[in-house]
């Protein structure tokens, strides 16, 4: 591969580090934290991405498996708002918030309104059409082309002795952890934040003190689905975007979801934590095809010996 | 109320309607003359770029043909080609008996994705109608299957040829590898192609110092890089589509990790892999089973239609297409076992074959194209251009930023 | 408790016997007949599920792992031993049946949604498992059933129409299955534990041991249709057959579809959803990629909206002796006590 002129300067490979090293752990401790450290940063969107899925569920009651669709979603529309109009995606990402945050609304109040008072199977059903539906057409307006944006700080990356951290998983974390705060004041201060909470407490309360329920509901679903597609914007640096990557996040976020406990909107962002730093760590003890295995078994041993996940009214 | 029911009946009539006449409605007879062939492709699904590419190369090889002519043996009959999209395994196969009984097709190309064609050569084979195919993972060809054919070589091969190859550019450009590093997704193809690294590693002494499978769709390669990184490789093959073919490559920038990647073919020998990483793809080798610049004329029609470049995929389902064509030449027939006899004794140098490296389509007893081999390609600008092996190169190979003497 | 013959049976009995006369019209090697033994296929595959789903109210979305289960179990004693698939078939079952009685361990506690997804990382977790482990599987590349012409002790035939009628026998097994586990004593337990399940410990239920049996036989019969998948088929890989969407989605969204709960729901659910899904691929996957997924998405889409309680709803309840057992317990959603 042809060396960018200046751009780098050719670093020697590190040798294998002795193993041991003393320590009880056969892992080095700088490779430990480095797994560490890459596992919390992924895992901080995992959060932010993780968080709305659980909004959704904590004030409509339905489980939304086109989730991961609007994480796609909002990748395209920071895609094309860094195409068309040059905005970095951490930029484009609150543009990719509001639009789908409409398109959410608007999803609410003319679908899932409608079955809110069915069975949870139709419920849990209308999501996977909606899901197949957003999936086919996302492929039939914008191709199946793998879409990338390119800035500066996508090859970039902090040294520090021997722990690298990628500029551009920084950025997302970052972005994931000022949004978080930014949902908590809303949450807690704002009237509607309130009226959120009032309705996933008790709908019928809700109504008599004055809140409009039905307008709550698609606010509640909007800002869930808008929650994961900032997420989706902010990786959008070092992820490309296709009509099928969605299915990549899906079984994650739910995983992330459950481990935190349904509905628990603080829960879900330790519980994303939780999963970066299994995901990461696995990796050291086992091989990475293995990765989801261990996360997998380690989410059903939770739910077996805390069936309402790990943070428990959170 | 009364109402209400009635209505909801007969929107429901309407969808059992429309299920069952559905399947009547495509086998509406074409123009009796003319040759049908089915392409199944995934168009849908993960692989959709991939799948959409391989169409383009079928069709734009079935207009070409016809504008030529059509089949002269069969009075300048046309090529018309049915279409079926195949994103899964699983709908193979019903996609595939569907081509064969309601279309009556007299072979079938595709399906681009190993697993896929796998499923689909089941009912190719029991249906006794010939399966022409760029996929190639090393099973599709050693079930000793009557009706497959396989215009490239096989996975190991490929794999072979990735790590042969790179070693033999880096050695002429006086850089001696000893370590290095196979990394690839856990699917048919890239457990195939690994394999073939991994025995022609060992055969050329050379020690793998990480040997990693990662699942499909990997979101995140930190883990990998890390591993690349402590295990002091002075060499990656990758063996990927293209998000974690790019993911792997960035990351190898953010830790600022110079060692040469050479690419297995798949996602970083197309458009997205260049657009993606801008100028970081310049200069990246990957192995592949053809160029665009071998059959400049074909290459040069597919980007006046598409508007990019012609993607090996498209190039080597053009090839099949040809080949197809061909056999019903030969056998004078649009009978598929007779296309499939024409077909097992094919030698022909002349049209899209001569994209494919070694100029020829010409089947082994295994249905395998004996006379063609992997090139090495390399990204100038916004294609990849053959450099390698010197018999089929267009361009010096460059190594570290220099022309390889 | 010895049924009647109410219109609802009589009309089940005439389509199996109209079900067993359709090779006879179509070409018995074609694409219709193929369609028709797949629809069927996943008619017994939503019965099963049926079982656990619609009588216990367990949504499982994890049944891929029984599925896959089944697959494996068969092919790979037929191609490593050479032990025929019909034994093969009877091993799967036992060896789901056995892995449901596992898994029930650690889920029987768990409600509603997080059944499901702990259902769903089972069969994930069996998926990898699959994927990783190719020294015993084959890996990702997956099994083909070699073609070795006519041998019926190896569940080997030429002709699509016996394949046709095998799962046309399998579907009335696992209905005689639904009928005699729903009308029994189990049943009764079981709704008693769907509708309330403290309630029905307190009677005397135990609900442990109910929900078990439910979901080991549920396991089995998909076990056993896993089988004859492969057999049918010749080819899965770890994806195929573990599939989330491809499978156990499919099987609960055809039981939903159909009718949860309910006999005949899973057959008329596979016999719209199936052919339907198969004619917008033949009609429309030749005019734009993913046209035909989203037609088929949005009528999935109207058909919830239209019928929540899915097409059995408009049996007329008149027709049945007794009436059907109400679809699901009407429950307000299920809001998270978690979320304060």
């Amino acid at each position: 591969m042809g060396r960018q002129a200046g751009a780098l300067n050719r670093i020697p490979v590190a040798a294998p580090s002795p193993a041991g090293e003393g320590f009880l752990l056969p892992i080095p401790v700088d490779i430990m934290l480095q797994s560490l450290i890459d596992g919390i940063l992924l895992g901080g969107v995992y959060g932010v991405i993780a968080t709305g899925l659980s909004l959704v569920f904590g004030v409509l009651g339905v489980v939304n498996f086109a989730q991961a669709e609007f994480l796609m979603l909002g990748m395209y529309v920071a895609w094309f708002a860094w195409r068309y109009l040059g905005l970095d995606p951490l930029l484009g990402s609150v543009l990719s918030f509001v639009v789908v945050f409409v398109v959410g609304y608007l999803v609410q109040r003319l679908l899932i309104a409608r079955v809110l008072k069915a069975p949870p199977a139709a419920q849990v059903f209308l999501t996977v059409g909606l899901l197949i539906v957003l999936e086919n057409a996302a492929l039939m307006l914008f191709g199946s082309d793998f879409r990338s944006v390119s800035v500066p700080y996508q090859v970039q990356g902090f040294r520090l002795g021997d722990i690298f951290v990628g500029a551009p998983y920084l950025y997302a974390f970052a972005a994931a952890l000022f949004l978080s705060a930014a949902l908590w004041l809303f949450l807690d201060r704002s009237w509607t934040g309130r009226a959120i909470r009032a309705v996933a407490q008790d709908p019928m309360a809700a109504t008599l003190t004055g809140v409009d329920t039905r307008l709550t509901y698609g606010v509640a679903f909007g800002l869930g689905v808008a929650l994961t597609a900032f997420g989706g914007a902010v990786i959008l640096p070092y992820i490309t975007v296709s009509p099928t990557i969605g299915g990549q996040f899906v079984v994650v976020m739910f995983t992330v979801v459950v481990l935190g406990g349904l509905g628990s909107v603080a829960g879900a962002l330790a519980g994303g934590l939780v999963v970066g730093i299994v995901q990461s760590v696995s990796t050291l003890f086992f091989p990475i095809q293995l990765q989801n295995l261990c996360l997998f078994v380690i989410f059903i041993a939770v739910l077996a010996l805390r069936p309402q996940g790990l943070i428990k009214g959170a | 109320m009364f109402q209400a029911t009635v209505r909801r009946r007969l929107v429901l009539a309407g969808f059992m309607g429309l299920a069952m006449c559905g399947t009547a409605a495509v086998t509406r007879a074409l123009a009796a003359e003319d040759v049908v062939i089915g392409v199944i492709q995934p168009l849908s699904g993960p692989n959709a770029q991939f799948g959409i590419g391989s169409q383009r190369g079928a069709e734009l090889a079935a207009e070409m043909i016809n504008a030529a002519g059509g089949i002269k043996a069969l009075g300048g009959a046309k090529i018309s080609l049915v279409m079926a999209d195949v994103p899964t395994p699983a709908t193979a196969a019903a996609a595939t008996q569907r081509l064969i009984s309601q279309n009556n097709v007299s072979a079938v190309i595709g399906a681009f994705v190993s697993s896929t064609t796998l499923a689909a050569s089941e009912v190719t084979e029991r249906a006794g109608i010939p399966l022409v195919t760029f996929a190639f993972a090393d099973q599709i060809t050693e079930r000793g299957y009557k009706y497959v054919f396989q215009v490239s070589p096989k996975g190991t091969v490929f794999g072979e040829a990735q790590f042969n190859s790179a070693i033999e550019i880096a050695k002429a450009a006086g850089d001696k590898i000893e370590k290095v590093a196979i990394l690839y997704e856990d699917t048919a193809y890239g457990t195939a192609q690994a394999k073939g690294l991994r025995a022609a590693a060992t055969k050329a002494g050379v020690q793998v110092v990480l040997d990693e499978a990662y699942p499909l769709g990997i979101t995140d390669v930190s883990p990998l890089v890390n591993k690349l990184r402590a295990s002091g490789a002075q060499m990656a093959f990758p063996v990927s589509y293209l998000n974690d073919g790019l993911l792997i490559i960035r990351a190898l920038r953010q830790q600022q990790i110079d060692i040469p990647v050479v690419g297995g073919a798949a996602g970083y020998i197309i458009p997205d892999f260049k657009k993606g990483l801008g100028e970081y793809a310049e200069g990246v080798l990957s192995v592949a089973a053809a160029s665009g610049d071998l059959i400049p004329e074909l290459a040069a029609k597919y980007k006046e239609k598409y508007g990019t470049f012609i993607t090996h995929e498209a190039l080597i389902h053009a090839a099949a297409l040809d080949a197809v064509v061909q056999a019903i030449e030969k056998a004078k027939s649009k009978d598929p076992e007779k296309i499939r006899d024409a077909l097992a004794t094919l030698d022909y140098c002349a049209g899209f074959a001569r994209g494919v490296p070694g100029g020829c389509v010409k089947f082994d007893a295994n249905g395998l194209n004996a006379s063609a081999f992997p090139i090495m390609v390399q990204w100038r600008g916004d294609e990849p251009v053959t450099v390698y092996p010197p018999k089929a190169a267009k361009q010096k190979p460059v190594w570290a930023g220099k022309p390889v003497p | 408790m010895r049924a009647k013959l109410t219109p609802g049976l009589v009309l089940l009995l005439l389509f199996f016997v109209a079900a067993a006369l359709l090779p006879f019209y179509v070409d018995p090697r074609g694409h219709v007949l193929r369609v028709a033994a797949m629809a069927l296929l996943f008619a017994a595959l939503a019965q099963s599920w049926n079982i656990v789903g619609g009588l216990a109210n367990q949504i499982s979305l994890g049944h891929a792992a029984f599925f896959g289960i089944g697959a494996y179990t068969s092919t790979l004693l037929y191609l490593r031993l050479g032990i025929s698939p019909w034994l093969g078939l009877v091993a799967g079952a036992a060896l789901a049946g056995l892995a449901a009685a596992l898994l029930s361990l650690p889920t029987f506690r768990l409600k509603g949604h997080y059944f499901a997804l702990a259902t769903l990382a089972f069969a994930e977790v069996m998926r990898v498992i699959a994927n990783s482990w190719a020294g015993l599987t084959g890996g990702p590349v997956g099994l083909s059933i070699p073609f070795v012409g006519s041998q019926p002790l190896n569940f080997a035939f030429r002709a699509v129409s016996s394949y046709y009628w095998i799962i046309l026998g399998l579907l009335v097994l696992v209905c005689l299955v639904f009928r005699l586990l729903a009308s029994g004593a189990i049943g009764y337990r079981l709704r008693a534990v769907r509708e309330n399940e403290a309630a029905a410990e307190v009677a005397g239920v135990d609900t442990f041991r109910v929900k078990l049996t439910a979901s080991v036989i549920s396991a089995a019969l998909t076990a056993v249709c896993g089988s004859v998948f492969a057999q049918f088929t010749f080819f899965f890989d770890p994806d195929s057959i573990f599939s989330l969407a491809g499978v156990s989605v499919r099987m609960a969204m055809i039981a939903i579809v159909g009718g949860l709960g309910t006999l005949a729901g899973p057959i008329i659910g596979a016999l719209f959803l199936i052919p339907l899904e198969e004619a917008a691929n033949a009609v429309l996957s030749s005019k734009a990629a993913g046209l035909s997924q989203l037609v088929f998405g949005a009528i999935l889409i109207a058909a919830i909206l239209i019928q929540p309680r899915g097409i059995m709803a408009y049996w007329p309840k008149r027709w049945s002796r007794r009436a059907a057992p109400a679809a699901v317990p009407h429950t307000e959603p299920a809001l998270a006590k978690g979320s304060q």
